[in-house]
């Protein structure tokens, strides 16, 4: 099955630690110090043929399902975030549109010159489209104006990766009279074709954080461009992208889980390694805690991430919402995990040299991913927008189908036509993942109603659903947009939260063995953390738990496994382990 | 003005301080053992002195519990302070 | 409302000069040219040298301008407020000196006073690479010889190793170590003979990026007893009633980061625009912008009481340094992340909105909950003196005399008496001792200013929630070396509160004088606005929101819109006039 080739990516990195290792932590750091993109880890992923990751099957590429793609990266993530966007994942982001379009010869173009790669090759820059045709609705930086059967292309795209050196750009381009909305234009454009002199490559932008990625911009002067370099019709450019936003959002939140993966066990490390007060620190219970927290939040963001990814495919008129949420939920809740990580690790934590380096590299790289994937707030609005109707249709919503909590099951692929938000006019979709929420609490609480407290845990979550149902009617006509007050976009961050939860009881209760042994003791662990964070206050953690889910995060790295969901095998040891 | 404390008994009422600061049996109490090898944390040892002038009317500076390790040489510490504050007051 | 400790900040900003000059030697775009080269800036420190900044970090009986620790905060934070790595890297040598002001004798007091008033950085070396925050741990030897010691051993991750013309060394004294194993030297590099000092490189940080951050090793150095601060086996004991003074000292370099990264947030709200209309204009960022200025405020309430706390309540400064030094860095890396995520992404751009210096402020203000104590030690302090808390109350100890004057800012403070320093709050914390009064003194009030029911049924519900913090505090189990989860939560939980309650005691001591002068920040004191949005943001850190929706928080945004236009720091207090950014 495709998801047992990623142990391979792990084998080909080899354990980051080494000192030696050409693709190790140090020379990630090297390179990061440059400003330069790790040269060895895009040789590496040349060799790998990494490109065809990003090209669906159907047009000789290895793409297969949004999921699998999150999982399949999570090597590259572990160890250098730059690496992996710059290398690629902003090409997909690009290209999804594309792909998800019924334009054959756009589509078959943009496939054959990602799949050619080579040294530095096959990069396609775009915005995210997000923050072009987002609730965040600007004017598209880009004008297109027809001159017979040319189009021509004039604008500046600014704070896009690999401007410098992509040989094709997705871009929105307004079409027509420049105040409508509606003349949004989709372009695939091939910038090694243009002719010389009207396209002019801006000088890259640095940033915090993902230091490696060559983040620049593209400025059109009247380029002329082939009419087929149209995607879908003349101010189709919204309906024609929209499909890919579900799938760049779970693509953007899942890059995340392997960072804190890698994050967590640098941290694992040091609580092994370093004495303190005559003890190790691991021996504190304090810092197990933290650990067992962030391990904790790590599966939830994964529960979540494979959750609205799978459903995509598997709940493609659900998909907006859930990628949504996601988007939103999944970069915070890891970043705090991050900072709540970096009290054990201390002042470590803040060197850019020495063994845990990599861990200060990954809490700096993980906020400033949103320059190029865009930040949570436009999916904040695209949440709020639906979430009356959702919450109004929760009553007659159909059960979740397990397999959308399966990361090792097959799924269908996707449907472009269901993809993509429903007009806040229309018929609300059920809500088949929050709306299972009652039923599967009902279940809990009569077979495990004894079982470490959570039964009540779960009781509690419903009467949350029940209060957000209630406080989500209420909110005004006008507050579904930017202008939403304060208490109306904090309904967002309640949603999402308790579709968190909807997704860590559906791993647990259909596929508990993706979780390991200590799946019980995290649900409960999960559980509380979620009903924290929405202001409901249960008991706090016992400490039994978190020392169960120590004990598991210290399984996991002496058998050298990850610690997400399906805890595959990673090249990394801890001190002292042979 | 009350009689001043034995030695005896200032260490008596020291052993029950700190059995009760480990929730232990003041039989447990070995006095002269170094009380931070019983694991308490170096600073609440410190808090004694709010004890000692609470309950025996003597100030004194937190760091008497590092400078008198034990309950032995605490308690001794502590009575021959009560006898020079008698000396003193009479 | 007047503040009389910033007379000296608007005479040091005036020589500074606009920062937002690139012309400035102390300019924005300087700070960020340095930061990418990671250069010290000697010129900019330099510059504060001039205008004679140094002589703040000696206290007056050496001969020094440092009378009132609260002046020489507030120009820490109007560093800070430019730029925080110019801010550690000269305030370093007040933490080099410290225990010499603790524990040292005149002679000692002379020396060192006229080396920090020559300008010359002094570095305070407590840390070793193995043991970090574990100072009984530490390896560096002092051993006996005829006429004094012999230093040996490696320090490391230490302020201005490398520019210091002194250091001060903490060195094992007896072999089985112990709070009694330990001391304090001085070492001046120019007395050392050749070989004795040997550098460690700089070490390469995330943020504070020019700050000499190094350490070195120390090979057989001799140094005489008269050398030593304080007696043999006293290191630790001056070393950690130093760090009450250092710890308070930090909450400046929160409070003027958090200055900056108002001002910057605030430049780029009123820019940005959504859908067609001012960012600003949409509730929800309206919101978070005012909570955001409350939190600030708040910060700069505690800042100030605890500032004035040294002179004032010296004996309970063990547990307002442990307090303010926890939970102000730590709520401020919340707000400043908050705002970068109101402002969206793209302040992490280099030459993006505001050239970039969003993302310095953020990674150089990481470093202030890392050092001088990190967030475990802190809580960790305060843990060790609960049952002096909890028997404190139970006891309804009064206040401590000195409240009044700590909270009234027009009372003149007395000398400090570092003589009073103590390990631990013998008699409890005045400021969580003075809530109950308060909140009675506030009830009362509002008879006859029924527009202070809001925020007094809020300092009531803080009141409550204290009471409720000392008896879980309470029930826990003994302090052992390891603690459980749920003490350092409520170690938290209580450094909030201290927070909430430092707030009212500030408002009510200076309510009247506040509101008679018709300043910009007037407004905030009227009808306790500020307070009820600082204490609303307490309440919701312990768990109660119920305030959120009351706060004025339209009062607030235009006081902070009003600051930020003219140039002046976000603040309860007006300066005395602008800065100087604005001209």
């Amino acid at each position: 099955m495709a998801v047992q080739s990623s142990p391979c990516l792990e084998t080909l990195f080899g354990d980051p630690y080494q000192p030696d290792n050409p693709v190790g932590h140090a020379a990630i750091m090297a390179d990061d110090e440059r400003r330069q993109l790790f040269a060895a880890g895009e040789r590496l992923l040349d060799g790998w043929n990494a490109n065809a990751e990003f090209v669906p099957r159907e047009l000789g590429g290895r793409l297969e399902s949004t999921d699998a793609l999150v999982r399949r990266l999570r090597p590259v993530f572990r160890r250098d975030a730059a690496l992996g966007v710059g290398y690629g994942v902003d090409s997909f982001m690009a290209a999804s549109a594309v792909w998800l379009s019924d334009s054959e010869v756009a589509r078959k173009r943009l496939a054959e010159l990602l799949l050619a790669g080579g040294p530095g090759g096959g990069k396609v820059s775009g915005a995210h489209h997000e923050l072009t045709i987002g609730p965040d609705l600007r004017q598209p930086a880009l004008r297109a104006a027809r001159h017979g059967p040319q189009i021509r292309l004039t604008g500046r795209q600014e704070v896009i990766n690999n401007a410098g050196r992509a040989q094709a750009a997705v871009v929105v381009a307004g079409i027509g009279d420049s105040r409508s909305g509606g003349s949004h234009s989709l372009l695939l454009v091939q910038l090694a074709e243009l002719p010389a002199g009207c396209l002019s490559r801006l000088p890259r932008w640095r940033t915090d954080g993902i230091r490696g990625c060559q983040i620049g911009g593209l400025s059109f002067d009247s380029c002329p461009v082939p009419e087929q370099a149209m995607i879908g019709m003349v101010g189709e450019g919204m309906p024609v992208a929209r499909p890919s936003l579900p799938v760049s959002r779970c693509v953007a939140a899942g890059i995340g889980l392997g960072m804190v993966d890698g994050a967590l066990f640098t941290v694992l490390r040091f609580a092994v390694a370093r004495r303190l007060y005559g003890r190790c620190v691991g021996d504190f219970s304090h810092a197990r805690a933290v650990l067992a927290s962030a391990f904790t939040d790590l599966l939830i963001a994964d529960c979540l991430v494979t959750a609205a990814a799978r459903a995509v495919h598997l709940l493609p008129v659900n998909a907006d919402v859930y990628s949504a949420a996601t988007k939103y939920l999944v970069p915070l809740m890891l970043e705090e995990a991050v900072n709540n990580l970096a009290v054990v690790l201390g002042a470590r934590c803040y060197l850019r040299e020495g063994e845990h380096a990599v861990f200060g590299k990954h809490m700096r790289d993980l906020p400033a991913l949103g320059i190029v994937l865009g930040g949570g707030l436009p999916s904040q609005l695209t949440v709020l927008r639906q979430l009356p109707g959702l919450m109004r249709a929760l009553p007659e919503s159909a059960e979740a189908p397990p397999e959308l909590f399966d990361p090792s099951g097959p799924v269908p692929p996707w449907e472009p036509d269901q993809l993509g938000p429903t007009s806040p006019m229309g018929n609300p979709q059920p809500d088949p993942l929050l709306a299972a929420l009652p039923a599967a609490v009902d279940t809990m609480r009569s077979e495990h109603g004894g079982e470490a407290g959570l039964g009540a845990l779960a009781a509690e979550l419903v009467v949350a659903m029940r209060e957000l149902s209630r406080d989500a009617a209420g909110i005004p006509p006008g507050e579904r947009g930017v202008l939403a007050g304060p208490a109306s976009l904090a309904l967002t961050d309640r949603y999402a939260t308790l579709l968190a939860a909807a997704a860590c009881i559906g791993v647990w209760t259909h596929h508990p063995g993706q979780l390991g042994p200590a799946g019980t003791a995290w649900l409960q662990a999960a559980l509380s953390r979620l009903l924290h964070r929405i202001g409901r206050h249960p008991a706090p953690v016992p400490t039994e738990l978190d020392d169960a889910l120590y004990a598991e995060l210290l399984r996991r790295a002496g058998e050298r496994r990850g610690f997400g969901l399906s805890d595959e095998l990673v090249s990394r040891t801890l001190p002292g382990a042979a | 003005m009350t009689a001043v404390p034995s030695p005896t008994s200032v260490g008596r009422w020291l052993t029950g301080k700190v059995a009760s600061y480990l929730k232990v049996d003041p039989a447990e109490i070995d006095p002269s053992r170094p009380l931070a090898e019983y694991g308490l944390d170096s600073v609440y040892a410190l808090t004694l002195c709010a004890e000692i002038e609470d309950d025996l009317g003597l100030v004194v500076e937190p760091t008497l519990a590092w400078d008198y390790p034990t309950v032995t040489a605490l308690a001794g510490h502590l009575h021959g302070k009560l006898s020079d504050d008698e000396q003193a007051a009479s | 409302m007047p503040y009389p400790a910033l007379a000296e900040v608007h005479r040091l900003e005036h020589h500074l000069g606009d920062p937002s000059d690139p012309q400035t030697v102390f300019s924005y775009r300087r700070c960020l040219a340095l930061d990418d080269d990671e250069q010290f800036p000697a010129e900019i420190c330099r510059q504060l040298e001039d205008f004679g900044l140094q002589h703040y970090y000696v206290p007056a009986r050496h001969g020094g301008r440092l009378a009132d620790y609260d002046t020489s905060i507030q120009l820490v934070r109007a560093l800070a407020r430019r730029d925080l790595t110019v801010a550690i890297g000269h305030s370093a040598s007040y933490l080099g000196a410290v225990c010499v002001w603790v524990a040292g004798n005149a002679a000692q007091g002379l020396r060192l006073a006229s080396i920090i008033g020559a300008g010359e950085p002094v570095a305070w070396a407590l840390t070793e690479r193995e043991h970090g925050s574990d100072l009984l741990a530490g390896e560096v030897r002092a051993i006996r010889t005829g006429i004094g010691y012999r230093l040996t051993g490696e320090k490391w991750l230490i302020n201005n190793a490398i520019r210091s013309s002194t250091l001060c060394v903490l060195a094992r004294t007896r072999d089985e170590g112990g709070p009694r194993g330990f001391s304090l030297f001085l070492v001046e590099k120019a007395r050392v003979p050749a070989g004795g000092v040997r550098w460690l490189p700089k070490v390469p940080t995330h943020g504070i990026r020019g700050v000499d951050v190094s350490g070195f090793r120390l090979e057989r150095v001799k140094v005489t007893s008269a050398n030593m601060i304080g007696p043999e086996g006293s290191g630790l004991e001056t070393v950690l009633k130093a760090l009450q003074l250092t710890r308070t000292l930090c909450a400046a370099l929160s409070v003027g980061g958090t200055d900056h990264a108002l001002r910057l947030a605030m430049r780029v709200a009123d820019r940005r625009e959504v859908s067609g209309c001012c960012l600003l204009e949409a509730p929800w960022m309206a919101t978070t912008l005012a909570e955001c200025y409350a939190d600030h405020l708040l910060a700069e309430a505690f800042c100030v009481v605890a500032g004035r706390a040294i002179q004032t309540l010296t004996p309970e400064l063990s547990v307002i340094a442990a307090a303010i030094k926890y939970v102000l860095p730590v709520r401020a890396e919340a707000m400043i992340a908050r705002l970068r995520r109101l402002l969206g992404p793209r302040v992490l751009l280099a030459g993006g909105p505001e050239g970039g210096m969003f993302g310095k402020v953020e990674r150089d203000h990481r470093i202030v909950s890392l050092f001088d104590g990190n967030t475990l030690v802190n809580l960790t302090t305060l843990i060790g003196q609960f049952p002096l808390l909890v028997r404190a109350r139970e006891a309804g100890r009064p206040p401590a005399a000195g409240l009044r004057t700590c909270c009234e800012l027009s009372q003149n403070l007395p000398d400090g008496d570092l003589g009073r320093l103590s390990l631990v709050a013998t008699r409890g914390c005045s400021l969580l001792l003075a809530l109950p009064a308060a909140v009675e003194e506030l009830t009362a009030l509002r008879r006859s200013e029924p527009e202070l029911d809001s925020v007094a049924d809020a300092a009531r519900r803080l009141d409550a929630a204290v009471g409720t913090l000392h008896r879980l505090m309470d029930q826990l189990p003994p302090a052992r070396l390891d603690m459980p989860p749920v003490a350092f939560d409520l170690a938290g939980r209580l450094a909030t509160a201290m927070a909430g309650a430092a707030a009212l005691l500030l408002w009510l001591r200076n309510r009247d004088a506040a509101a008679r002068r018709g300043s910009v920040t007037a407004a905030l004191w009227c009808h306790g606005g500020w307070l009820h949005a600082c204490l609303s943001r307490v309440l919701v850190a312990l768990g109660d929101s119920s305030h959120i929706q009351r706060v004025p928080h339209d009062v607030l945004l235009h006081v902070l819109g009003r600051q930020v236009a003219s140039g002046v720091a976000p603040s309860l207090f007006s300066s005395p006039q602008p800065d100087g950014e604005l001209r």
